[in-house]
């Protein structure tokens, strides 16, 4: 169900004046009592819970070390035009990688596990960040807005990939993983 | 023949070069779009029917993006840090099996709106209490999206929660415990009714002796399930030092479940914080 916010309502009023007409003949007067026709118009805005989100398409690794961890150029997440039915409500953005592993540029070979994904726990505006490690089966909490805030936003979120020595094949090793942005609540 | 030819083929390399130095290329532009995050909450009956929209809007700068809508089971950890998303009828008191979307995959322009409704029939024979699931909106990967190198392909998803709540709903829970870990107060709840509860709530942290409380942190509302765990914590940064300096204090949490009367608990803990401040041990 739509939830109803207490907007600012505008009451429209509408008055209607009482005309006493005025016959032609003086003689048959009759002053004649319109009924009170006043009438008002509520004008209600039913607000949705909202935001806009913006997040990056993709990062790159560029691994000259295998045997190295290798971290991206910093991402940037903005999460603005909040709103939510209540102060206390709070907005949450989450991770998980859709698939185990990543796939690699030849059928078969070594490859990085999600698992080997890993971020930092950002500096957010006005939001708490959590580092965290990726995983297939579930969206791990990157960061939850503040309480009542109208936007969230980093640009200083670090992915890492692990070292992986047994990793052999040159070229593309790529994996999608699913930003998750969540309101849920009872 | 042979010596003007090179400077065309000249030009056509430096462009080629400039093309794959240009910043465009090699950082796609960000995915932004704007969504409807109503949860549905409804008091329902057996056999109703219940329709709603969600809306997401992208913006004008975007490129033609598929989108894909579903309706899955969903939960979350019991310290609230991972959600978990499944296939309709993971739970038993999962609303998904219920439900339909349509349209089920749509692309989006930039500037353009997708309205995805949605519709839940609920059975006719159910048995009170609360059922939940979650209506989700994923972007559907691009098979040309350019890739190469080892690097991650982010799509976006978002979800928004459909709450059924069949009479009669019984709200009660209980405090489990309630800790300082780190520099963070958690209070642990166990819900006893059987349906999902909101919950929201503050603790107070006294000083042992005084009425007033040194400092009040107020609990962002949450949502406790009926399964898979009965059970979750419920956390908050703890105030700055120099509000809440290390010491012992009497913690007091205080719940509010839905219900007529808030739920409460209190126990003296040990606060220490990290920074140097002198605290109020008696």
């Amino acid at each position: 169900m739509p939830a109803r916010f207490s907007k600012p309502a505008f009451l429209a009023s509408f008055s209607v004046a009482v005309l006493v007409l005025s016959p032609a003949v003086a003689g048959a007067q009759t002053t004649v009592l319109l009924p009170d026709t006043s009438q008002t118009t509520l004008l209600t805005a039913t607000v949705s819970e909202q935001a806009r989100v913006s997040v990056p398409a993709s990062v790159t690794f560029t691994v000259a070390d295998v045997s190295n961890s290798t971290t991206a150029n910093a991402a940037a997440l903005t999460i603005d035009r909040i709103v939510l039915a209540t102060a206390t409500k709070q907005f949450r953005i989450s991770v998980q990688a859709g698939a185990a592993s990543f796939t690699p540029p030849v059928a078969g070979a070594t490859t990085w596990t999600a698992g080997d994904v890993s971020w930092n726990a950002a500096t957010w505006t006005r939001a708490t960040g959590a580092s965290g490690i990726l995983s297939a089966s579930a969206f791990t909490q990157v960061a939850t807005c503040d309480a009542d805030a109208g936007d969230c936003l980093t640009t200083n979120l670090v992915f890492t990939l692990g070292a992986k020595s047994s990793v052999k094949r040159a070229g593309s090793h790529m994996l999608t993983v699913t930003w998750k942005v969540e309101s849920i609540g009872s | 023949m042979w010596t003007p030819m090179l400077p065309t083929r000249s030009l056509a390399w430096l462009g080629l070069m400039a093309l794959s130095l240009a910043p465009s290329s090699q950082t796609p532009r960000p995915t932004s779009f704007s969504a409807t995050l109503t949860s549905i909450k409804v008091t329902a009956r057996p056999g109703q029917v219940i329709t709603r929209q969600f809306q997401l809007t992208m913006d004008r700068d975007q490129a033609r993006t598929h989108f894909r809508a579903r309706v899955e089971d969903w939960w979350r950890s019991e310290d609230g840090k991972q959600s978990f998303y499944r296939e309709p009828g993971t739970l038993r008191h999962s609303c998904a099996q219920w439900a339909s979307v349509n349209p089920v995959e749509s692309a989006v322009g930039g500037g353009d709106t997708l309205t995805v409704r949605i519709t839940v029939a609920l059975p006719v024979e159910l048995a009170p209490g609360g059922y939940w699931c979650a209506l989700t909106v994923d972007e559907v990967p691009d098979p040309l999206a350019p890739g190469g190198g080892v690097g991650v392909r982010f799509v976006a998803s978002v979800s928004t929660g459909i709450f059924l709540y069949v009479d009669p709903v019984e709200r009660h829970a209980t405090i489990l415990g309630l800790r300082v870990d780190g520099d963070r107060a958690v209070v642990r709840v166990r819900n006893d009714g059987n349906a999902p509860l909101g919950i929201e709530g503050r603790i107070q942290f006294f000083v042992p002796g005084s009425s007033a409380p040194a400092a009040v942190v107020d609990l962002a509302r949450a949502t406790l399930l009926t399964e898979p765990s009965l059970e979750g914590d419920l956390g908050v940064a703890l105030p700055p030092a120099a509000v809440l300096p290390s010491g012992r204090y009497l913690v007091r949490a205080i719940l509010d479940i839905g219900a007529a009367n808030d739920i409460g608990a209190e126990r003296e803990l040990v606060v220490t914080r990290s920074g140097p401040a002198n605290g109020p041990v008696r």
